[in-house]
């Protein structure tokens, strides 16, 4: 039996996928949105979860960021 | 100062601004910020908000071509550094605006009080200070700028403090301000009449000694002004000496607004004995040493104030020198028992001074000097601490006390916090303060203080030129950019390693290969001599252990240093060293010249610059450095950052000092090279893995950053306690000094002092 699952493809480089992961971790069970870990650099998770998976990101890297005050 | 991120040299905040005269008294009453602020800069304001970036108003001078210089109305003044007036015009601006930021083309001024406070402090005149930007600008001079100078200079300067043949005098050029100060109650009380009240004012007047030497006359005509103003006659009065202290409260901004400077006029006093020492003949002061020492000299007398100089620009060479000019009695600080050490031997080396008129004060060697007059060095810290001494150091100390110095030499100033310094002004009657520092940055905000408490800046070198003179290192910046591995990233983000992070992106194993890469390359290509910092003592032990090299932490014991140091310098053997920030100030190294930085101090500005300077002391012939000679860069700085890591906030942070400066950070990504890795460590995943768990099992202690408590006095070290940290803030080894007050990001870690004793034992046991 085939169980066909619609999700979204992600490639990214190994500690980002580290980030996502640990994320996902974090959540309860019921808002998990890793599918498979296909390799280190490759994740399938589900298709809505992009945007909040962007902006997860783009906050990690602010954070990580140092910008000349004005 | 509001503990706002920007540097003290940006312009004030707001919030001051808009302080009530109230909140501002208040502020000044625990003495902390004796500065003003009031007046003059409101329309700073207006520019922050609307116009900010509008200059369309400015009106073009016809000859704009000629002139160097771009004002602005919100006191940012822009220099074109491709102008053949444009070495004229530094000098002139230096000595009247702060340096913002100066790359090689286009150089960024703000006038601000305490710039235009030391302008007028080393004889400028409010009208010279218009009219000679105004002659310099392309444009108008904007009248809010005029408006500004006005207002900031109105009273400063006006005064002076001068102590001739050990009376005090208050000295002014205006019988007025002399007449307004006087009726204030205190001052007035204070005064000593000599001859008749009765005379008109009874004020002494006399003519003053010619100005200057070889300081202004470069200049353009005009900016020729010093010697103008010192052709007045100027009116003085006495005051008593147990009142100074009094009256020089009462001339504070807070109160009469006349903040008096002091000049000591060494010449003519003929009280304290002479010390016979000269510069010997090689002691040649560079174009920039002279400078800077005609800033202090300039009026045949000596003004207190800080100079500021890059390391490896020869900052004791000026110290010295002044030392030689005075000729009286030096008391010299420094911030541990090593650059004691280095300074005293920079005293024989420049001086003619007797080895029995030098001597060393510190918990190691207590020495006294024969006769009346002498140079001491000694540490802050050994004069202002505050408990029980020995009873050796009492009777030092007590002689210190006692002794009228006539110059008080005061060696990286920017470390020392403002407690410190009201306690050795205190405790040190001395006629002459000079303050010599690398970078006048503070992460603390402090400045301010030093302005008051030592003098404004006398002058401050610009890093490129001496850079392009071949005065100090031609340094390559880069910024190693290292991938955390998969496993050191996972670990890194996990919530419960949140007080192991630094220990983990220090110790990513592809931040170690690219160090040992560098380590190898530099040493069998190049034949360099490299020195590794690290903060982190874990780290530190860590990398020395695997690759066997030396090192030199807080605990390793001045024997051990001295010998390490000397295979450094000496044996083809020993090319590289391992320092925690023990190096960061004052150990000399002079045959390093290249760093490779794995962990620093969260985002110190200061301890980046600090660092690159212990490489900028120019090496091999003079011509080789110049631009276009054989080896442009002969000097290489790296600083190895794990991406994705706090480390990258903390890098770019550390990194504007030096920018400001001019310097640019060649960012790295593939270092290892692809083809290269396995000959280096941790080329295998389960060597990875172990140093992993190395990490992840030692203890939160082991892997935070160092504290150091060196050189305190013998007794001091068991009060520590009761200073909670005090004491080796005073060696400016601790992390209050560099605390970073950027609350408002997320994701800062504040690192939390540990008990220091614990640690030490670890190590100790470790490594014998």
């Amino acid at each position: 039996m085939v169980n066909a699952v619609k999700g979204l493809y992600l490639s990214c480089d190994i500690p980002m996928a580290q980030f996502i992961i640990n994320m996902n971790a974090s959540l309860p069970q019921s808002q998990k949105f890793i599918i498979h870990v296909l390799d280190n650099t490759h994740l399938f998770v589900r298709s809505d979860m992009a945007g909040m998976i962007r902006s997860a990101i783009s906050d990690f890297r602010d954070a990580n960021t140092y910008e000349k005050p004005a | 100062m509001g503990h706002h991120g920007h540097g003290d040299k940006s312009r004030p905040s707001k919030k001051i601004k808009f302080a009530s005269k109230e909140e501002y008294r208040a502020s000044t009453a625990d003495d902390d910020h004796y500065y003003p602020e009031e007046g003059g800069d409101d329309f700073r304001d207006g520019e922050r908000e609307g116009k900010k970036m509008d200059f369309t108003k400015l009106e073009l001078k016809p000859d704009h071509g000629n002139r160097p210089l771009w004002a602005c109305a919100d006191g940012r003044i822009f220099l074109e550094t491709f102008s053949p007036l444009y070495k004229q015009a530094y000098d002139f601006l230096i000595a009247i605006a702060e340096p913002v930021c100066r790359p090689e083309s286009m150089h960024e001024y703000n006038l601000t009080p305490h710039s235009l406070y030391a302008a007028v402090s080393v004889g400028l005149e409010t009208e010279t200070i218009i009219a000679v930007l105004s002659k310099l600008s392309k444009t108008k001079l904007p009248k809010e700028m005029i408006d500004f100078i006005h207002a900031s200079t109105a009273n400063y300067g006006k005064v002076k403090l001068v102590l001739k043949k050990n009376r005090y005098f208050i000295e002014s050029p205006f019988p007025e301000v002399l007449k307004r100060l006087l009726a204030d109650e205190a001052i007035g009380k204070a005064r000593i009449s000599s001859e008749g009240m009765h005379g008109k004012d009874g004020f002494t007047v006399s003519k003053p000694v010619n100005e200057i030497e070889g300081g202004h006359d470069e200049l353009i005509n005009e900016v020729d002004v010093a010697a103008a103003a010192e052709e007045k006659e100027t009116h003085s009065f006495e005051i008593d000496p147990a009142q100074v202290e009094n009256v020089k409260q009462r001339c504070l901004p807070n109160a009469l607004n006349y903040p008096m400077m002091e000049e000591y006029d060494f010449r003519n006093d003929t009280v304290n004995p002479d010390l016979d020492m000269e510069l010997k003949p090689q002691a040649q002061p560079r174009p920039y040493q002279e400078k800077s020492l005609s800033k202090m000299f300039g009026n045949g007398r000596a003004r207190s104030g800080i100079i500021v100089l890059p390391c490896g620009a020869g900052k004791s060479l000026v110290g010295v020198s002044a030392a030689s000019r005075i000729k009286k009695s030096c008391l010299c600080l420094a911030t541990n028992a090593v650059s004691v050490d280095q300074w005293a031997f920079q005293f024989k080396l420049w001086s003619t001074i007797r080895e029995e008129q030098i001597c060393r004060f510190t918990s190691d060697s207590k020495e006294r000097f024969r006769g009346n007059v002498g140079v001491v060095v000694t540490t802050y810290n050994m004069v202002a601490f505050g408990g029980k001494r020995s009873e050796e150091s009492e009777k030092i100390i007590e002689e210190i006390r006692n002794r009228e110095w006539g110059l008080l030499l005061m060696d990286e100033v920017h470390v020392v916090p403002a407690h410190m310094f009201r306690k050795v002004i205190s405790i040190t009657k001395s006629h002459c303060k000079l303050g010599l520092t690398a970078t006048l940055v503070r992460e603390d905000e402090r400045i301010t203080d030093l302005n008051f408490l030592i003098g404004p800046k006398l002058y401050e070198a610009n890093w490129l030129d001496l850079v392009k003179g071949g005065f100090i290192a031609n340094v390559q910046c880069a910024e190693v950019w290292c991938p955390m591995t998969k496993e050191f990233f996972a670990e890194y983000l996990k919530k419960e390693n949140s007080k192991k992070r630094q220990a983990l992106y220090v110790m990513n194993p592809n931040k170690f290969r690219a160090c040992e890469f560098l380590i190898r390359f530099h040493e069998q290509q190049r034949g360099d001599k490299i020195i590794v910092f690290a903060d982190n003592l874990f780290a530190l032990t860590e990398y020395a252990m695997k690759l066997r090299k030396p090192m030199i932490y807080g605990a390793t014991s001045h024997v051990e240093r001295t010998k390490i140091l000397e295979a450094f310098k000496t044996s083809k053997e020993v090319n590289t060293i391992f320092l925690s920030k023990v190096g960061d100030n004052s150990i000399d190294i002079p045959e390093a010249n290249v760093i490779i930085q794995i962990s620093s101090h969260a985002g110190s500005r200061r301890q980046e610059a600090q660092r690159l300077g212990r490489i900028l002391r120019a090496k091999g012939k003079h011509q080789d450095r110049m631009a276009g000679g054989k080896e442009e860069y002969n000097a290489f700085f790296y600083s190895l950052v794990s991406t994705d890591t706090q480390e990258m906030y903390y890098s770019t942070k550390r990194q504007q000092f030096l920018i400001d400066q001019g310097y640019s950070f060649k960012v790295i990504t593939s270092l290892p090279p692809s083809d290269s890795g396995s000959e280096l460590s941790y080329h295998r995943l389960d060597e990875q893995l172990q140093l992993l768990g190395k990490v992840l099992s030692a203890g939160d202690d082991a892997v935070g950053l160092e504290q150091l408590d060196e050189d305190a006095d013998d007794v001091a070290l068991q009060k520590a306690r009761r200073y909670v940290g005090s004491m080796s803030a005073m060696s400016g080894a601790k992390g209050m000094v560099y605390m970073e007050y950027n609350s408002g990001k997320k994701g800062l870690i504040k690192n939390k002092p540990k008990d220091p004793t614990k640690r030490h034992q670890l190590f100790k046991k470790r490594f014998g």
